[in-house]
């Protein structure tokens, strides 16, 4: 008679655990997220001190992090106003990049996969996204062609948005990014 | 009608009879032994006893938990080493495919950079590696089998060609005196771990020039020393 509940809460409880593993695992990315606006950003996971999640997510998905000393990297999944980015709706980003030595913007699916598009145009680099007068990005993420800098959505429910900062100011790292400016996303019209 | 009634009265009394009967037959039987519960212990299915699980439940789920996190570098299957290790040998600097949406050899790489590795393994000998920089930003980083990064160089730091020594404690140790005075522009790197990756990164500025920057990135190479 006792033995049943106590096997039945080993169960429950590995069940339990591993659950939670797993979501974490697939769901995150570090304990040492840095938020700016729309962007998270996990500065400590390209370094020799990453913490054990970003360690088994890596080790999970088999992605090779981006070493701090070589550049940062910066994930949307929502907008500013914390809606998931619909590709068949038309998105902005706006503002002003940090200063970097190069920065590349790349859009992508829900599971991190590129968008096949006629173009071959998966993102912007600092060095070919035209720039407004005042120095801004404005990068128009939509699913029917655009004028200016048009990424393709190709109407994808969920996108996922990662901006790439090379050789960054050290501020960065030291957590400060909290306050850093990244451009602002928002989701307009939609089909 | 009278008979009717006469047979229901009879048909109770015979029936009140018959379950007297059994009650004294019950009670006439001997009784098992059973022991009084304890007041003390809460019987299952109370509130207490409920809870009591459900805490231990929980404890138990968050070492689950604690465990499989810790493990899981030292267990996962296909991590970034073993899905490079299908396709190239170690100790060769290897140019990957250019990302695509159909095919990216590691998630998330970026598709604006030229990306070659190289499978390191420091049990025979230290690695020498050798990237002549590329017009554009060009960077090396290295990484422990488990996908730990642990130093990165770019181009701007090292000048024209970024030239690396990776080793272990110590076969660092090892070094001889007079060899750092001898090459000055060498850069030791230890290495926390006996195997890992070497990951070069070429930014192409424009698609026309990532043939050019491929090819260059040719020229680099990752070689056992002596």
């Amino acid at each position: 008679m006792r033995l049943l509940p106590l096997a039945f809460t080993l169960l429950v409880a590995t069940i339990l655990g591993l659950g939670v593993t797993w979501f974490s695992v697939t769901h995150s990315r570090g304990l040492d997220v840095v938020r700016a606006g729309a962007w998270q950003g996990w500065p400590r996971a390209g370094t020799a001190k990453a913490d054990p999640y970003a360690r088994a997510a890596f080790a999970r998905s088999g992605e090779l992090p981006l070493e701090l000393a070589d550049g940062l990297l910066f994930l949307a999944a929502a907008d500013d106003a914390g809606k998931p980015i619909d590709g068949r709706c038309e998105t902005r980003i706006v503002g002003v990049l940090p200063q970097a030595r190069l920065w590349t913007l790349t859009l992508m699916d829900q599971d991190g996969h590129l968008i096949a598009n006629d173009a071959g145009r998966f993102g912007f680099t600092s060095a070919e996204v035209v720039y407004r007068d005042d120095g801004a990005i404005d990068v128009r993420l939509s699913p029917r062609a655009r004028a200016g800098n048009w990424l393709p959505t190709g109407a994808r429910p969920r996108l996922k948005v990662a901006l790439r900062l090379y050789d960054a100011p050290f501020s960065f790292a030291s957590g400060a990014a909290d306050a850093a400016v990244l451009p602002r996303i928002t989701q307009e019209t939609c089909l | 009608m009278t008979t009717l009634d006469d047979l229901r009265e009879e048909a109770t009394t015979v029936a009140g009879r018959l379950t007297r009967r059994a009650g004294r037959f019950i009670a006439s039987l001997p009784r098992p032994h059973l022991p009084r519960p304890r007041l003390s212990r809460p019987r299952f299915g109370s509130p207490a006893q409920v809870l009591l699980f459900v805490a231990f439940a929980v404890v138990l789920g968050a070492i689950a938990h604690i465990v499989s996190i810790l493990a899981m570098p030292a267990f996962a299957e296909r991590n970034a080493y073993a899905r490079l290790s299908e396709r190239m040998e170690s100790n060769v600097l290897t140019l990957l495919p250019d990302p695509s949406p159909q095919e990216q050899v590691l998630p998330m790489m970026d598709p604006a950079f030229v990306s070659a590795v190289c499978l390191y393994d420091l049990s025979e000998a230290p690695l020498k590696v050798r990237v002549p920089a590329t017009a554009d930003y060009t960077s090396v980083s290295f990484y422990t089998a488990e996908g730990l990064a642990f130093y990165a160089l770019s181009d701007q730091a090292a000048g024209k060609v970024i030239e690396l020594d990776l080793m272990t404690a110590r076969q660092k140790a090892a070094l001889p005196e007079d060899e750092e005075i001898t090459a000055a522009d060498r850069l030791v790197i230890e290495s926390p771990a006996l195997e890992g990756i070497v990951a070069v990164r070429a930014f192409a500025r424009e698609r026309g020039t990532r043939a050019i920057v491929r090819r260059q990135l040719e020229a680099a190479t990752c070689t056992p020393s002596n």
